[in-house]
């Protein structure tokens, strides 16, 4: 069958998995965030958009003068790559916990909506500083890692795309595994404790609004990190990509597929953009349906993201009791 | 009170064996002044009760002692320090520990992880130290884990201890409070309403083993509670609390025959 | 730049409209927020909604005032379905996970325009062509300005006369204030959700339709416009009305006197910026008279 055969190639399935990885990224971040610490973070989709600009512009020079779409920048330098991306966790980590810092005493709303006005600064800064960011246009040649090498040494002639999943999936799961590390760690249990009632953990010494902020810097640093990947994974990146959208499906994955838990947040990632595909397969034969894929993909998120909250309040992969429990009050 | 100066008390000699006092503290709340120019003593190694009928004032007292309400007038001092200005972890950290009247136990965790979070000084609890110093890390907790496991055995609440805390009794909770708290090694411990809820059986038991900790560690205790006669055998200091004001500060006897106190409890004192 | 007067006063001008929009729709933000306690993403889409169901009206030819009125309504409508239909199954839940329901709401809301309404529809401007008004002392004044000025005046004073002197309205600002304390008097609060709900779809219908007067319609017409609203709910006190229009005027002004000094892409995070000044030094409020 024609859509089964599209779905197979190999170089669809590789930007399929990349996407899941950055997205999974993405979703472990803001899972450090909502799942572990209870903070609201609206700024995600923001951070990410940080972490994919610095490691763009400390990768990629500015155009000489012909490129006439990219004229306008003229701040970039020629660092490897691997100085792009840890750029971009330290940049982004320092943002975060900049943003944060604003309101951490304050109550848990209050984060909210402070985390949103960040994220609208800081889309205002990347569209209009343009000698920084090409404002509206893209950032373009923006190097690979390890392009060339790949082919030369495994001769398997797959496209790049293909290996640059490797290499995704390598930080995915350096990530993961220390991420899993620090939730089970005391670190990890002051930070559920915050969750649960930070008046207790107060009551016993700690001084929460340092752990916060800790919490803050390591999701958002993640989420950078996620920004690279991302950006060295395109040739360009141009500011339309990053929309606040984004900061809301990656919250729904994280409820979906179970807060508190990082793989069910990377689970829940892999889990929308599957549905993603799944609609891009269906002929646009089908009336209703078929024209209006892009405005149906929310909808059903948003119809999922409810019924999941009420009828499977921990997620797919979440711990049910654990959840349950948590929502009782005290005696 | 001459007994205390062999314990190893910080800064024991500055506070004169008072290792929590308030000076002329008042708090109001809109027009409601609940705390009114109170001015207590809690003498160090001592167990002090804090008596009075409803709406007293004891839980805002609490409140102010630990930090979790600010004073519009008055002093605060834990041993000697001035600590008006100081937040409530900040408090802790000093040996000031409390609990709460209505418990605050961390429902979506275990009872075992409740009672780990009370450990003070975890080095695992620092992110670097946690990812790079793993053998330091696992010796303390297991240590600690020891702890835990003793104190829960004591208060009868070893076998649940996997058990999330929110699916605890009422009494259960208290326990876990109690020994949460008791985790973090305090100097002066402010136990509100320990006892309430939790099965007569284990009461006296409690009580015991907070007489115990006053003998082997100079342990401070200020408790509120409802249970007088229980108070009065215990306490070595009581504090009748009325309408926001002291009615009387003295040994168990003297306060038994106070007659304020008598009628404030006879006449209602419900605000 | 060389400032003269009449082009600040036509800034503080523009400001006092704006700003009485963003009064207007914090007004209704607050009331749910104060009684129903959660920051409910929704509510823009309860604006949008309101705009599209004028235009709408608009296309199949109803007159002007009749088109008015059906967006008005509608939106308080879209407001009552969406707590009826969703909301009204967390109300056992905590703030956040209302929040997070509100957001998949939004989603679904925002994204029902664009697949019900007509492409042609979805970014057309609906202007009121109107008499041209002189200018008074240098003032650039356009007509739809001053249709939204005092559609927003008569507005806000209704609702504060329904709040201030209807038995429903005390009412609503008692429970807004403290629930628990509301329902020990005898106030059937289950019954005042619905109430408040179709006010604060109603005023955010109005407050919607308006943008729509002022500027273009679009499917996400509420979403970006909810930054300076909650940024007027927050600063003016959560739940305290004429807080909620102080700093929403206080806002709207600032943020077109701000064009003396900044660029106009900037322009957005000035709500943001007196929102964040705020929180820092006066977290109660403006008056000091959150509810929360």
């Amino acid at each position: 069958m024609g859509a089964v055969g599209t779905l197979l190639n190999p170089s669809l399935l590789a930007t399929t998995a990349i996407f899941i990885i950055i997205w999974g990224m993405l979703a472990i971040g803001l899972n450090m965030h909502w799942g572990e610490t209870g903070l609201l973070n609206f700024a995600h989709a923001a951070f990410f958009a940080v972490g994919a600009y610095t490691s763009a512009i400390l990768t990629t020079p500015p155009p000489e003068g012909g490129a006439i779409l990219e004229a306008t920048r003229t701040i970039g330098f020629d660092f490897p790559i691997v100085v792009g991306m840890v750029g971009a966790i330290v940049v982004t980590a320092v943002i975060g916990v900049a943003i944060g810092a604003t309101s951490i005493r304050l109550e848990d709303d209050y984060l909210a909506i402070v985390t949103l006005a960040g994220a609208e600064i800081i889309r205002l800064i990347i569209i209009n500083q343009g000698s920084l960011t090409a404002g509206t246009k893209p950032i373009k040649n923006i190097p690979r890692p390890l392009e060339g090498t790949f082919q030369e040494v495994l001769g398997l002639g797959l496209p790049y795309r293909v290996y640059y999943v490797g290499i995704a999936g390598i930080v995915l799961l350096g990530t993961l595994l220390i991420f899993r590390h620090l939730s089970n760690s005391p670190f990890g249990r002051v930070l559920n404790a915050i969750r649960e009632d930070e008046e207790v953990p107060k009551a016993l010494g700690r001084d929460t609004a340092r752990y916060k902020l800790k919490s803050f810097g390591l999701g958002a640093g993640v989420a950078g990190l996620a920004g690279a990947l991302f950006a060295h994974s395109q040739n360009a990146i141009i500011a339309s990509q990053f929309t606040a959208s984004l900061t809301f499906i990656i919250w729904a994955a994280v409820i979906i597929g179970g807060s508190g838990n990082y793989v069910g947040a990377v689970v829940g990632a892999g889990f929308i953009l599957g549905l993603q595909a799944l609609l891009r397969v269906v002929p646009s034969g089908i009336p209703v349906i078929g024209g209006n894929i892009a405005v149906l993909r929310p909808i059903i998120v948003g119809i999922l993201l409810i019924v999941i909250l009420y009828a499977r309040p921990q997620g797919l992969l979440g711990n049910k009791q654990q959840t349950l429990a948590g929502m009782k009050e005290g005696s | 009170m001459s007994d205390n100066q062999q314990f190893d008390q910080n800064g024991a000699s500055d506070s004169n064996g008072v290792i929590l006092e308030t000076k002329d503290v008042s708090k109001s709340f809109g027009g409601l002044v609940a705390v009114d120019n109170v001015s207590v003593k809690i003498n160090e190694g001592e167990i002090t009760g804090l008596i009075g009928p409803n709406g007293a004032g004891k839980s805002t007292l609490f409140n102010l002692l630990s930090g979790f309400l600010k004073v519009n007038q008055g002093q605060v001092l834990l041993n000697g320090q001035d600590v008006t200005d100081m937040r409530s972890d900040e408090r802790a950290r000093n040996g000031l520990i409390r609990t709460f009247q209505i418990t605050r136990e961390l429902s979506g965790m275990t009872v075992i992880e409740n009672m780990m979070l009370g450990a003070k000084n975890n080095p695992g609890e620092d992110v670097l130290a946690t990812l790079v110093k793993r053998d330091e890390v696992s010796q303390f907790e297991q240590e600690k884990r020891e702890r835990a496991q003793e104190l829960l055995k004591y208060l009868e609440l070893w076998d649940l201890r996997d058990e999330y805390a929110g699916n605890l009794s009422g009494g259960q909770r208290k326990l876990l409070e109690l020994g949460r708290s008791l985790m973090a090694d305090p100097e002066v411990l402010l136990l509100d309403e320990p006892m309430a809820g939790v099965n007569p059986d284990l009461t006296d038991h409690i009580l015991d083993r907070i007489m115990t900790l006053r003998e082997e560690k100079g342990m401070s205790f200020l408790i509120v509670e409802h249970d007088i006669q229980a108070i009065m055998n215990i306490s070595d200091t009581v504090i009748g609390m009325h309408q926001g004001k002291i009615l009387v500060s003295d040994e168990p006897e003297v306060v038994q025959e106070d007659e304020e106190l008598l009628k404030a409890y006879l006449g209602g004192g419900q605000v | 730049m060389a400032l003269s007067l009449s082009t600040f006063l036509t800034f503080l001008w523009n400001g006092l409209v704006e700003g009485s929009l963003i009064a207007l729709a914090g007004l209704g933000l607050t009331l749910l927020f104060g009684l129903l306690n959660f920051i409910n993403i929704a509510y823009g889409e309860y604006m949008a909604w309101g705009a599209y169901f004028t235009l709408l009206s608009k296309v199949i030819g109803l007159p002007f005032v009749a088109a008015i009125l059906v967006g008005v309504i509608g939106g308080g409508v879209v407001a009552i379905a969406a707590d009826r239909i969703v909301f009204q199954n967390f109300s056992n839940r905590s703030p956040v996970v209302l929040l997070v329901v509100s957001i998949g709401v939004s989603f679904i809301l925002r994204n029902l325009i664009r697949l019900l309404v007509p492409s042609q529809y979805t970014t057309a401007l609906y202007g009121v062509e109107l008499l041209h008004v002189p200018n008074i002392a240098g003032i650039t004044i356009l007509g739809n300005q001053v249709v939204v000025l005092m559609l927003s005046v008569l507005t806000l004073s209704g609702v504060f006369l329904l709040l201030n002197r209807t038995r429903i309205g005390i009412a609503m600002r008692a429970a807004s204030d403290d629930t628990d304390l509301a329902r020990i008097r005898g106030i059937d609060t289950d019954r005042l959700v619905i109430y408040v709900t179709a006010l604060g779809g109603t005023v955010a219908g109005i407050a919607g339709i308006m943008l729509g007067l002022e500027s273009q319609v679009t499917p996400s017409l509420g979403f970006t416009f909810l930054i300076p609203v909650f940024a007027a709910v927050i600063l003016g006190g959560i739940g305290d009305p004429v807080g909620a229009v102080v700093a929403g005027l206080a806002i709207g002004i600032a943020q077109k006197v701000s064009l003396v000094i900044i660029p106009s892409e900037y322009t957005p995070a000035i709500a943001l910026l007196v929102l964040i000044i705020g929180l820092l030094t006066r977290p109660d409020g403006v008056f000091g008279e959150a509810t929360r």
